[in-house]
């Protein structure tokens, strides 16, 4: 009650000049490029627009994201649960350890990530070399999501962990006196609980698996129609000089993302109150 | 439905003990509490019953069915947790009606046993509120109503009061006491607070460090206490010792009839219980042959409402101590605690003190842990039972086994040695690791108040030699540890080195204890430095020793040596006389220098012919 009070005043007499030095710097940082993605796109007018999303590749390309952006989301909700499940109750050795180690694939730059998915699944690559070659993962749709599951797997471990943490171990201890099973505990009990996580979790594994660009450039190939994804046919389209083509495509991204951004920004709010 | 619990122990992790061989018996339809400080294991005891961790060892029966293994969802309890652990994303309602719905009962039975339960809580109309728009004392209902939806068995509530304002709690435990009437549900309530503990408890167990003390009615417990630690638990008051005389025991001038129940010898000590209460304070001398103290002098009066605390020291009385509470330092005469309403007159300066009722506790029984192997000669075994005769102790002989293989047949092979030694029905205890290291935590884990053990060095075969047995043993015990040596006999003549480190008084007590059950005499040793005199001070000190010793009714006589090296002077003793016993103080464990340097005691211990009793600073 005080501190908004505070706030209050301190907005009423003196937010003026800081607030315009915020605005000011975040203008060539953040706000105008913001607003370029959709400047750009409409600069040749609407038809252009929908000429640069109507081609199959352009088409091929946003599909194929969303896909792999759903499939990436849908795998690491379940991974990332039971991994947040297994590391907030139970101790092991090691268990720190594992604990840095999922958490790793953010602080890893993306183009490594791909360099050493192809060191291991690549033709030559020690467990790729194995595989038979139709089953060969690399420059394939599956190499495309294994780079996603990875790049995103820290995303839904940070979204659920936290809330599992809190729940005190008598939540279940109680189903179980109750004589609630470990399944109808979980499903009845941990799961309701969870919702929140899970979908922020969900929401942004999505989001990232959308913009994915290091990783995927490298362990797709960039090939047409086959492993094209979105943000790969905005940089291909860009080097050849398709601007329009580009931006039409990259404008939907965004669009996507604002959307997502905000479905996240009400759910949190809602659930902070 | 009964609970029963058949030595139920537990461990936890490092092998600390939290339960402890514990044994009772909850009526059907009972409420019984669970008293105990924090870390007394009574909440433990509480998950084992809702089978949410496992005994150790023992037995747990729901009436004649045995569920020591049987998982919670299978026990039919119903368990309130001391966090209450709502579930946050159902409503009151579906909390309450979720065991129902786990179990298969249709929506309108559970409608109807919902709105019956709200109604019994005294929740009615709250059914679609959140956890989040509850307050404490409501959540505390709400977990109640929950667990009882489904008509449980037993009903389980874990401190259920312990997260509210006082006045909540007055009003709640009025409820639940209600509601029990009601039901008649048998349930078993842990809690810390005493004052709880005697408004809803038909039965109390007090429990402290994983053992239960004593089990009764809240007013037998309060009233009759046979332990201090109930004692000075439950309610405050004052315990004086007495010495017994003639089925009495004499305060001043006061002699107080002693119970045929209280088994008590002549001469012992016995304590006394004044409850607060059962202090009179008049300002004319009270008429003859009342229980009179004397007349005190008023030291402290505090007003609390409905009384007034008053403490008056006592004038001082031969031969009597306090031991509850501790005096203030300085303090020679017993000061004794009392209670008047408010509203009578004044108390004078210097009252008459006048006992309306009192009530003698129980001698604490000696209790021996007797360390043996299982194999070979016993020593330790054959002492216990002389010792167990004598002062009426309590044996339990332990036996540790290297691997877990061979548990089982050490059990048995202790079970006929201490039978072939006369011990009856001891208790038999086996662990499992290294030797020194388990009598150590066993001596931790339970009150003993000496621990014998063969010197190990006596056994024809080397191989059952451990002659590092009780250099491994001495640094790490607290209790009094007797190392027994060749064929142990009686012990008639006791030799008490006073030499060794600080002058210690554990020593003393300790060996003059046993001598005056033992009925055998006492050498008061100190070995003075060749050179290193200081007769005054020496002397002070054996004066002073042969005074602790008479005032335990022992003979002692003191004895002066001179000698180069204490150790040489004892060893000159002990050559001189057949002593049966040597007692030495212990070196205290911060003396131990990473060198592994020889002390005086593992010296003596190593050189002295005799068994040997090593008593550690401060326990006696």
């Amino acid at each position: 009650m005080s501190t908004r009070a505070y706030a209050v005043t301190r907005a009423g007499r003196r937010a003026a000049v800081p607030a315009s030095l915020v605005v000011l710097f975040l203008l060539p940082l953040i706000l105008m490029p913001l607003a370029a993605v959709f400047l750009f796109a409409f600069r040749g007018g609407p038809l252009a627009f929908w000429n640069g999303l109507k081609t199959p590749e352009a088409q091929f390309a946003l599909r194929f994201s969303l896909l792999v952006a759903f499939a990436t989301a849908a795998v690491n909700t379940v991974l990332g649960t039971f991994t947040a499940y297994v590391l907030s109750r139970y101790r092991f050795r090691g268990q720190r350890i594992l604990g840095i180690v999922v958490n790793l694939p953010v602080a890893i730059p993306t183009v490594v990530v791909g360099t050493s998915l192809l060191l291991l699944w690549g033709p030559i690559g020690l467990l790729g070399r194995a595989l038979p070659s139709g089953l060969q993962p690399m420059f394939a749709p599956a190499g495309v999501l294994l780079a996603h599951l990875f790049v995103t797997f820290p995303y839904m471990l940070g979204a659920v962990k936290p809330v599992m943490d809190e729940m005190e171990e008598t939540y279940e201890e109680a189903a179980y006196t109750i004589g609630a099973t470990t399944w109808q505990t979980f499903r009845y009990v941990i799961l309701p609980t969870l919702k929140g996580g899970l979908f922020a979790g969900a929401l942004l594994t999505f989001a990232h698996s959308l913009g994915e660009f290091g990783a995927t450039v490298m362990v797709s190939g960039n090939l047409r129609l086959k492993t094209q994804t979105a943000p790969l046919y905005i940089f291909a389209q860009f080097e050849a000089g398709n601007i329009e083509a580009a931006n039409a495509v990259a404008a939907v991204l965004a669009l996507l993302s604002f959307f997502i951004f905000f479905v996240l920004l009400r759910y949190t709010g809602r659930e902070g109150d | 439905m009964s609970v029963t619990l058949e030595n139920v122990t537990k461990h936890y992790g490092g092998g600390q003990v939290v339960v402890d061989r514990v044994s009772l018996d909850v009526q059907t339809g009972e409420l019984f509490v669970l008293l105990g400080a924090s870390g007394s294991g009574k909440s433990t005891i509480l998950r084992m019953l809702a089978g949410l961790t496992a005994p150790d060892e023992g037995v747990i029966r729901f009436a004649d069915r045995d569920v020591t293994l049987v998982p919670p969802q299978k026990r039919d309890v119903g368990l309130v947790f001391q966090n209450y652990s709502i579930f946050r994303h159902m409503t009151v309602g579906e909390n309450i009606e979720f065991g129902l719905r786990i179990r298969g009962v249709p929506a309108v039975e559970r409608e109807q046993r919902r709105e019956e339960l709200l109604e019994l809580v005294g929740l009615g109309g709250l059914a679609a509120r959140y956890d989040s728009q509850l307050s404490g004392g409501q959540r505390q209902r709400v977990a109640l109503a929950r667990a009882l939806a489904y008509k449980p068995a037993v009903l389980l509530l874990d401190e259920p009061f312990g997260a509210l304002d006082v006045k909540i709690r007055t009003q709640l435990r009025q409820n639940l006491k209600e509601i029990h009437k009601t039901l008649g549900v048998t349930t078993v309530l842990v809690t810390h607070d005493q004052e709880e503990a005697f408004e809803l408890g038909q039965r109390i167990a007090v429990m402290e460090r994983g053992r239960l003390l004593e089990v009764n009615t809240p007013e037998k417990l309060y009233a009759q206490p046979r332990s201090l630690f109930v004692a000075t638990f439950l309610g405050g008051g004052t315990i004086l010792v007495g010495r017994c005389q003639d089925h009495k025991v004499a305060l001043g001038g006061l002699s107080l009839p002693i119970p045929a129940e209280v088994p008590h010898d002549e001469g012992d000590r016995v304590r006394v219980l004044i409850r607060p209460e059962q202090v009179r304070l008049t300002a004319e001398r009270p008429r003859p042959g009342a229980p009179v103290l004397g007349q005190g002098e008023v030291v402290e009066q505090n007003f609390s409402g409905a009384t007034r605390r008053t403490r008056v020291r006592l004038p001082p009385l031969a031969g009597v101590r306090q031991v509850v509470p501790p005096l203030p330092f300085g303090e020679e005469n017993p000061i004794l605690d009392a209670v008047v309403p408010a509203h009578d007159p004044p108390t004078p300066p210097a009252p008459w003190v006048t006992l309306e009722a009192w009530h003698i506790l129980r001698q604490p029984t000696p209790r021996l842990l007797v360390c043996d192997e299982g194999e070979g000669i016993a020593p330790a075994l054959e002492l216990a039972k002389p010792l167990v005769d004598a002062l009426d102790a309590i044996a339990t002989v332990l036996g540790v086994s290297p691997d877990a293989r061979r548990q089982d047949a050490l059990r048995e092979a202790l079970t006929e040695r201490a039978a072939a030694a006369g011990l009856a029905q001891p208790a038999i205890r086996v662990r499992r690791g290294d030797l020194a290291e388990q009598i150590a935590l066993e001596e931790r884990e339970a009150p003993y108040d000496f621990v014998i053990v063969g010197a190990g060095d006596s056994d024809p075969r080397p191989a059952l030699r451990h002659t590092n047995l009780y250099e491994e043993l001495l640094p790490r015990i607290k209790t009094p540890l007797l190392l027994v040596r060749g064929r142990p006999r009686r012990f008639e003549r006791i030799l008490i080195c006073t030499a060794v480190g600080e002058p210690g008084k554990a020593d003393i007590r300790a060996g003059g204890w046993l001598a005056r059950r033992l009925n055998a005499t006492v050498t008061l040793l100190h070995v003075t430095i060749s050179g290193r005199t200081m007769p005054a001070l020496v002397h002070a000190h054996l004066t002073r020793g042969v005074a602790t010793l008479r005032e335990l009714e022992v003979k002692g006589r003191p004895s002066l040596r001179e000698a180069a090296t204490p150790l040489e002077g004892i060893l000159a003793e002990l050559r001189s006389e057949p002593y049966d016993l040597v007692v030495t103080g212990a070196p205290p464990p911060l003396a131990r220098t990473p060198i592994r340097s020889v002390s005086i005691t593992q010296a003596i211990v190593r050189r002295a012919g005799c068994s040997i009793l090593v008593v550690p600073a401060g326990t006696w």
